[in-house]
């Protein structure tokens, strides 16, 4: 199971951490943008909420003045002023706190949604280059907990920002208006605190992370004792694993303990500097007090002040050192979202089918303005390799025409499913090119093409779901009776209608319910409802037993008239009835020819051939032809 | 992912629920106790400052030190310049500052113990939820689904130590602020004592109404984030179909709906909150906003002093933002109570039998099975009156079409499923009586969809016999025909399989997973189809170095190609749960059966095979004119 924190991505949280990023964030802000007047909202309610809670030590001040007042010289103390004042202030925070929750909740839940879905489309048309290196688990921490952390600073951080700034303007204003000396006084312990915040909050955090990393290695060993149940038990691997386990656990509880100590010493430190200040208050504005300088409401004031000055500057700081530490997860998403694929439409051929879209022109043609039907492929001069100095293929020249089968065979990594990969432009050539009719697939539209290919894979993939809408992926608008008709010829009905809930059983997460047979069994049916121009499988059938596979081989025939068909395969019956044999050793086509052909050709094929039969029929061939020719 | 199947068994209100949040601290409870006591006097200290405040701002109003705190008065007078009201006001200043300080060093105290406490109750569940995992019948895992279990594992365990670490306290803080305060404020003035505390009802009662609201919207909420992170889970994993079949804008579509979904779900929660947040404000502010004005008229009615109305406002404003707090605290204990729930769920599935007295020494691999019937469900019969004794040192090979019961009749074996009838037994012992441990570590099996451990292949390897020389270890890699291949890996045996190192393919994956049951070296091994996915050539070097290990144990080989069978003693066909042919090859192949209907479709490919490299021989020296006509089988 994936887990970012022990996977090397090229991503250095630590170093992505050390210094602010302003222009990442600018990006990132692009997403709340696209909301403007909830931001406008969020802003405004921010501020009246500041200035509301500014308010409430002033109508304090206002209500300990009247009643000295009245005390002294039994001025009418107007206590109902007061009273609407106060009534007027409570109603503007409520509506403000509720207001800017709302706008908060709002940001924050679509910017998380933009978010995702920007990755989303930008996954479904990235190439498969991407994902050779982006393993699933990557993508998913990318599109859950990523996008939700960002929106989340997007949204609460912006929210605090303007709260904490207005309230601190807001308190340094009225403190400075009625006693400035004293307001100096408190506002020295300012940066001190402010520096004491940011540090705290950024040893918290990165003693998060600790925590985090572990925890995902926990996370990690839980997938796989359940996934590895079976075989831990067959191996008797219970108590090694659960020993194991403990010092994982071990390491969490430590570091998990460090965690919340760094949080519990930071707070008493900063519950005691912002008593130092209102210990300050006391002291300084007593005295001024005593020589006449204010009255004791304003001292009263500004004690409250003091207590609640220190709310934004901690905020302040949480958040700072949330976007610091938080800056690995923006540079990683973007890194998904900025993405380009290597393999897209070129401009013309975006021109193309936006032209074919606005003159709609009979089915003969494609999308893109190009033929529909495929008569012929070719590979001409072909050669692909990941690393310049190991290639995988090397100048392969090579033709099909629709209603050939051609069979691919050779030893593993030969490069076998990487030209398919290529015919089916899930990769482009590094040199060389692919024609279909005389065209380059360049200047074709990847959609048309890819529409008109089926697949059948080894690691058969069956989503989760009834089998009756695994085949009908193939083509959505397949009837039910098409869907059984084609998995009747893949034969995989016998088994489905076995089942109790027959075409309806549902086949589990990634098909967990079938075997690896039946799994290749359904996305073979899927490929032949798809009805595609070419067909391609690549060790389709190898997990199938041979009676079925010999069934499958019969209602081939049929399927593959009219199609370009590209078959991988180990088993000589598979292969032995296509059109054509392709050999390729070491990147390079070896031999090809019919089996025939090959076989007189006496050459690595007629070797394979020769070593695979005997093999297999050193006893049975006895018993049918006690006199083996040889 | 899906969270909504565990949380209907959770759906029942009710205090026992509480009772096993209760139980869980067990062991800890000291600890949370002096997390209590902690913040019972980090309270103290907390509504220390601002009486010492409001003491001082009566002294100085008043020119009096009448409402003096008496051992401030003490102290101010030993200071140089003796008793003055500036000297005082430093003292007094000095003082909240000290007893804040204080506060703080309780206040630690409270977080580290309940830090301490809750680590340990999480790292405790851990460790049981592992150790059950391990324990539990197979059987359990046939229903689950892998994301839910380690989300009860992960995210669970996770709500339950934050619940745990701070909910806990919080709700302890609230209950026990006010109860400090009100003696406090009763002492100072008990009119405005009573005005201080009209609100708290209902701030308690918004909070368990809120409580009540959110409860069914979080649910909701979690359910659509588990079907999205799921939708998006499937389109990941099945990329190379999405783009096989062009199905890009219909995945758009799906993920989309989901996506905004959560989205609306999340935004109607955090509306809610908005509510709450708001309301319970209104009557928080309210609160303070009638001491205020109720002191203000004892104030002018003269019962009241200004540094006593300081006192009451400071005092309250600390206490209010607690009980504020209870909707959140509310909230969260009711999710952790859902939590404990899935967590329990695994920690009281059933266990696999208590193991027997342990067996000794090493068994010599005779099975015997007797009109075996297993089955998963309540009613299905899988095998069906399954009889074969197999002597030690034999290989059995067993073919039969998907779902005739091959695996099945393995898991039998292993004691991994109960059978329902007959009797299988391992030397004459009966495998339902034997020592689980015991019985495993005589068979070596290797599964149909081999499970490696993300280590390293050393370590996966030494999962065979841990400690096993390294001539052994080579030897075994040799025979699995996967040594080169290793060797051909960067680190070779070190190199780590899974996403941090080598992805294998499907038959190396295979043959690691064979030379890891070779390395066992076990009186019976057992092949599960799992050399499915290996060529041809490379089967046949690893056929070859099964041959020459035959007498040491018994083999079972399931497999489909004929290449991999036909050279066991016998061969055991099923179909449908039922042995209908059993015999050595050269038996079956003479007789009616699905046997023969196999060695004929692989017959006349042989047949045909030979033929055709004969012509080709022919056709190369250019004796003959091929006749092709004649080569066609079909």
């Amino acid at each position: 199971m994936y887990d970012d924190e022990n996977y090397d991505d090229g991503f250095d949280d630590e170093k992505l951490a050390a210094r602010f990023n302003l222009d990442l964030w600018r990006k990132l802000f692009a997403y709340a943008r696209r909301y403007p007047n909830q931001v406008k909202w969020l802003a405004i309610f921010a501020v009246t909420t500041a200035i509301a809670e500014v308010a409430y030590p002033l109508i304090t001040k206002g209500v300990i003045d009247a009643a000295n007042a009245y005390l002294d010289d039994g001025t009418d103390p107007q206590m109902w002023v007061w009273g609407l004042a106060y009534l007027a202030c409570t109603a503007v925070l409520c509506i403000s706190i509720g207001g800017f929750i709302w706008m908060a909740g709002r940001i924050r839940t679509h910017i998380a949604h933009d978010i995702r879905e920007d990755g989303f489309l930008n996954l479904q048309r990235l190439s498969f280059s991407f994902f050779d290196y982006r393993p699933v688990g990557w993508l998913m921490a990318r599109m859950t907990s990523d996008s939700e952390r960002l929106s989340n600073i997007l949204a609460w951080g912006l929210l605090d920002l303007v709260w904490g700034l207005t309230m601190m303007i807001g308190i340094a204003i009225a403190m400075f208006v009625m006693d400035w000396k004293l307001a100096l006084v408190v506002f020295s312990i300012l940066p001190f605190l402010g520096w004491i915040s940011a540090r705290f909050q950024r040893r918290i955090l990165s003693s998060a992370r600790q925590v985090r990393a572990t925890n995902s290695r926990i996370t990690a060993s839980f997938n796989e004792a359940i996934m590895g149940v079976l075989t831990s038990k067959a191996f008797v691997r219970e108590r090694a694993n659960q020993n194991e386990f403990g010092g994982l656990t071990d390491k969490m509880q430590n570091a998990s303990v460090t965690n919340l100590t760094h949080a519990a010493v930071y707070l008493p430190i900063v519950i005691t500097m912002a008593s130092l200040a209102t210990g300050l208050a006391l002291a300084v504005g007593g005295m001024d007090m005593l020589a006449g300088l204010i009255p004791v409401s304003t001292l009263i004031a500004f004690m409250a002040y003091t207590r609640h000055f220190f709310d934004p500057i901690e905020q302040l700081g949480h958040w700072f050192a949330e976007m610091q530490m938080a800056q690995a997860s923006a540079e990683r998403i973007l890194s998904l979202i900025e993405a380009e694929p290597e393999i897209k439409d070129s401009a013309e051929v975006r021109a193309a089918i936006a032209n074919r879209e606005a003159v709609d022109a009979g089915s003969k043609y494609a999308m893109d303005g190009g033929e529909a039907q495929i008569r012929e492929i070719e590979l001409r001069n072909l050669s692909f390799a990941y690393d310049p100095a190991k290639p995988v293929l090397d100048n392969i020249n090579l033709a099909i025409g629709t209603g050939e089968s051609i069979a691919v065979v050779g030893p593993t990594g030969g490069g076998k499913s990487t030209l398919v990969n290529i015919i089916c432009r899930f990769y482009e050539p590094s040199q060389g090119t692919v024609l279909i009719d005389g065209v380059d697939y360049r200047n074709r539209s990847l959609h048309w093409l890819q529409s008109n290919i089926g697949m059948v894979l080894q690691n058969a993939h069956v989503f989760s779901g009834p089998i009756l809408e695994n085949i009908r992926y193939g083509r959505l608008e397949a009837s039910d009776a098409e869907v059984i008709e084609a998995a009747k010829i893949a034969g995989a009905h016998d088994f489905i209608v076995e089942f109790p809930e027959g075409y309806e059983t549902d086949a589990g997460e990634s098909g967990s319910r079938l075997s690896a047979g039946q799994k290749q069994l359904i996305s073979f049916a899927r490929a032949i409802l798809a009805d595609p121009q070419i067909l391609v499988m690549d060790e389709a059938t190898s997990s199938v037993d041979t009676e079925t596979e010999q069934r499958i081989q019969q209602g081939m025939q049929r399927v593959l008239a009219g199609r370009i068909a590209l078959i991988i395969a180990h088993r000589l019956s598979t292969i032995r009835g296509a059109d054509r044999i392709i050999v390729i050793r070491e990147g390079r086509i070896a031999e090809q020819g019919s089996h025939e052909q090959l076989m007189a050709a006496r050459g690595h094929y007629f070797e394979m051939y020769r070593q695979q039969s005997l093999q297999e029929s050193s006893q049975s061939l006895t018993l049918h032809d006690p006199q083996p020719a040889g | 992912m899906n969270t909504s199947t565990t949380c209907q068994t959770q759906e029942a209100e009710g205090t026992s629920q509480y009772r096993g949040l209760w139980r869980i601290t067990e062991g800890q409870r000291l600890r949370y106790a002096g997390a209590i006591l902690a913040m019972a006097l980090t309270n103290m200290c907390m509504f220390g400052a601002p009486i010492i405040g409001g003491h001082a701002i009566d002294v100085i109003t008043k020119s009096d030190f009448a409402h003096a705190d008496q051992w401030l008065v003490n102290l101010a007078a030993i200071l140089p310049g003796g008793l003055s009201y500036t000297s005082y006001l430093w003292v007094a200043a000095a003082a909240s500052l000290v007893v804040t300080a204080l506060g703080g060093v309780f206040l630690y105290a409270r977080g580290r113990l309940a830090a301490l406490a809750s680590e340990n109750i999480a790292r405790n569940l851990r460790e049981a939820l592992y150790r059950r995992l391990h324990d539990l019948r197979a059987r359990f895992y046939d229903t689950a689904d892998t994301g839910d279990l380690v989300q009860r594992c992960s995210s669970d365990v996770e709500t339950l130590r934050v619940f745990l670490v701070s909910d806990v306290i919080e709700i302890g803080r609230a209950v026990i602020m006010v109860l400090c305060l009100v003696p406090i404020l009763f002492s100072i003035h008990a009119p405005l004592a009573w005005w201080s505390l009209v609100m708290m009802p209902f701030l308690v009662a918004g909070a368990f109404v809120f409580f009540r609201q959110v409860k069914a919207v979080f649910q909701a909420t979690d359910e659509a984030e588990g079907a999205m992170t799921a939708t998006l889970q499937e389109n990941l994993t099945g990329i190379r179909v999405v783009r096989a079949f062009a199905r890009q804008s219909h995945e758009i579509e799906r993920f989309g709906v989901r996506n905004a979904d959560f989205r609306n779900k999340n935004y109607k929660l955090i509306q809610l909150m908005a509510y709450y947040w708001s309301i319970s404000d209104f009557f928080a502010m309210g609160q303070l906003g009638i001491v205020l004005l109720a002191g203000g008229y004892y104030a002018m009615a003269g019962s009241l002093t200004i540094g006593d109305l300081f006192i009451f406002m400071t005092c309250e404003s600390i206490v209010i933002w607690p009980v504020r707090q209870l909707g959140r605290v509310l909230t969260d204990s009711g999710k952790a109570v859902i939590s404990l729930g899935r967590v329990n769920h695994i920690l009281q599935a059933v266990e696999e039998s208590a193991n027997p007295a342990p067996q000794q020494g090493r068994a010599k691999g005779q099975i015997e099975v007797d009109h075996l019937v297993f089955g998963y469900g309540e009613h299905d019969e899988i095998l069906k009156n399954l009889s074969i004794r197999i002597e030690p040192g034999e290989t059995l090979a067993i073919v039969g079409p998907p779902g005739s019961g091959k695996t099945s009749f393995i898991r039998a074996l292993l004691g991994l499923y109960p059978y329902r009838a007959g009797s299988i037994s391992l030397d004459g012992h009966e495998i339902a009586h034997l020592d689980r441990f015991w019985l495993r570590a005589q068979i070596g099996v290797v599964l149909q969809d081999p499970f490696l451990y993300s280590r390293s292949i050393a370590d996966n390897l030494a999962v065979g016999r841990p400690g096993a020389p390294q001539e052994e270890l080579l030897q075994a890699c040799e025979e699995a025909a996967i040594h080169s291949a290793i060797a051909g890996f960067p680190s070779g045996f070190d190199e780590m399989v899974g996403e941090r190192g080598v992805t294998l393919s499907g038959g190396q994956r295979q043959r690691l997973a064979l030379a890891r049951a070779l390395l066992k070296d076990p009186p019976v091994l057992v092949l599960d189809d799992s050399l499915s996915a290996v060529d041809t050539g490379t089967e046949r070097l690893i056929l070859d170095a099964l041959q020459k290990r035959k007498g040491r144990q018994t083999t079972l080989i399931i497999a489909h190609r004929l290449s991999s069978v036909m050279h066991a003693d016998r061969i055991m066909v099923l179909e449908q749960g039922q042995l209908v042919q059993l015999g050595s090859h050269a038996e079956l192949a003479a007789q009616p059966g699905s046997y023969r209907r196999l060695c004929e479709i692989q017959g006349a490919l042989d047949a045909q095979i030979l033929a055709d490299v004969e012509v080709g021989q022919r056709l190369n020296e250019g004796t003959a004119q091929a006749d092709t006509e004649n080569h066609d089988v079909r």
